[in-house]
């Protein structure tokens, strides 16, 4: 329902566009949100317009080089310089700039694995499942995730996804922790986190369109073709059902991904 | 928000003098929450600035003011949205105008890395028309796709990091995505009519 508790119209749904991208929207306003798509085709064209064009900005901008280590060097020269005036330890000055080697080490290989991911011949929905994992799950970057079960579910069918598919790949040690909406490849997906503790993947589902997966075939499972592509660091194992597309990513192992994928193939 | 005294300030002041124990553990913590994020803040300064030194000035006088007042992060807060209002007011207390003039760049400059392969060469083609009609927005157009779309920022985020009311980002947020699309649908129409059938 909108602020008033009614429908909205198309006016309210323009004007809230931005804040449902940026998944800002309380509960009750998003439901009223995804009602009105539902029934209107022009604002669900105009939403998937937006979103494909955010895609498509996002994919440019952030793909462009950027090279820090310059900055990166000179900050860190300020940082110690200023520290050795404030700190009469200079063995702990020594021990700072091991830290901060070992830490330009550690961004140089991101870097060079992103690079890696960007370079690679892999289709842009994987690889921007990909990055999504590793900016999101990976690298932890704050988002506002949904927790609660019932706000899962009702993620889940806004997008025209069995409410009861994000619990069913709970499996074993591996329990849903998180959920929310993004946008991969000017597409909206359900992101859902799974966890054992320790370890987190990552599943995408959307509702299946016309579209076919991409990748290397790698077997047939439950009547399901799995496929398999690696980006980077990260690993995807896709497949589709009658209904949905599903996408598993880790930065685990190849076969980790495909585990799973093999479980929600034999579950979805 | 509890930092916005500090963030105002034009000029960063260097904290009380902390114990060598302590220095290395703002150090260690520093490293870890604030560096990682001046790969993003280089991409908007250079956004920002009129040429790649004064972006990279900007990031350097960025970090350090947030070094410098480290102390007074909360910690469990948003430190990229903190590093990004810092950017802000480091950027307006140098009475820069932000850039507003289109900047074209070359498909294949020197020193440019190659486009991702995952992009077709069909694609190339997009970039550079999604890059030219990003440069030909206004200043406050491009700033708020850059910190919503490219940064990921919640439009409260973006209002806190550029001292605007929430509304005031989202009907800018609105007419800047409107305005980008004008600028690209006659930059590419055939790409635009190829991806509509392809849908």
């Amino acid at each position: 329902m909108s602020r008033n508790g009614n429908i909205m119209n198309c006016s309210e749904i323009a004007e809230l566009t931005p804040l449902y991208l940026s998944l800002e929207l309380d509960r009750d306003r998003a439901a009223a949100f995804d009602a009105h798509l539902k029934s209107c085709p022009s604002c669900m064209r105009e939403l998937e317009r937006q979103a494909r064009l955010d895609a498509e900005l996002r994919e440019v901008v952030a793909g462009e080089p950027v090279d820090t280590a310059s900055v990166d060097r000179r900050v860190r020269e300020r940082i110690a310089a200023e520290s050795e005036g404030s700190s009469w330890l200079a063995p702990l000055h020594r021990r700072w700039v091991i830290v901060a080697i070992g830490a330009a080490a550690a961004l140089l290989i991101v870097a060079v694995g992103y690079r890696g991911l960007l370079g690679s011949r892999v289709a842009p929905v994987y690889a921007a499942a990909a990055l999504d994992h590793r900016r999101e799950v990976v690298q932890n970057e704050p988002r506002h995730w949904k927790v609660d079960p019932s706000a899962v579910a009702a993620l889940a069918e806004s997008q025209g996804i069995p409410v009861s598919a994000p619990a069913a790949l709970s499996s074993g040690a591996y329990r849903l922790e998180r959920a929310k909406l993004c946008f991969l490849d000017g597409r909206i997906f359900l992101h859902l986190v799974y966890s054992d503790g320790t370890q987190e993947f990552s599943v995408y589902l959307r509702q299946r369109g016309a579209e076919s997966l991409p990748g290397r075939t790698r077997e047939t499972d439950n009547g399901r073709v799995l496929h398999t592509s690696d980006s980077g660091s990260e690993h995807v194992a896709s497949f589709q059902t009658d209904g949905l597309t599903v996408m598993v990513v880790t930065d685990q192992s190849a076969d980790t991904a495909l585990h799973f994928a093999r479980f929600a193939a034999a579950t979805l | 928000m509890g930092q916005a005294g500090v963030l105002r300030r034009a000029a960063c002041l260097i904290s009380p003098e902390l114990s060598g124990q302590n220095v290395t553990t703002r150090q260690n913590e520093f490293e870890e929450i604030a560096m990682p994020h001046s790969r993003s803040l280089l991409r908007v300064a250079r956004r920002l600035a009129f040429d790649s030194a004064t972006a990279e000035d900007l990031v350097q006088e960025t970090l350090l003011c947030g070094w410098r007042n480290f102390n007074q992060f909360q910690r469990g807060t948003n430190a990229r949205a903190w590093l990004f209002r810092i950017l802000f007011n480091a950027f307006y207390a140098r009475g820069r105008k932000i850039r507003s003039g289109p900047v074209l760049l070359p498909l294949q400059s020197p020193g440019r890395e190659a486009e991702p392969q995952s992009r077709a060469a069909s694609s190339l083609l997009d970039s550079a028309a999604v890059t030219r009609a990003l440069e030909e927005l206004s200043p406050e157009h491009r700033t708020v796709l850059l910190l919503a779309v490219v940064e990921g920022f919640t439009c409260r985020e973006v209002a806190e990091i550029l001292s605007l009311p929430i509304g005031t980002v989202m009907s800018r947020l609105s007419r800047a995505r409107q305005a980008l699309r004008d600028r690209i649908a006659p930059a590419a129409p055939k790409l635009c009519r190829a991806r509509a059938n392809a849908e």
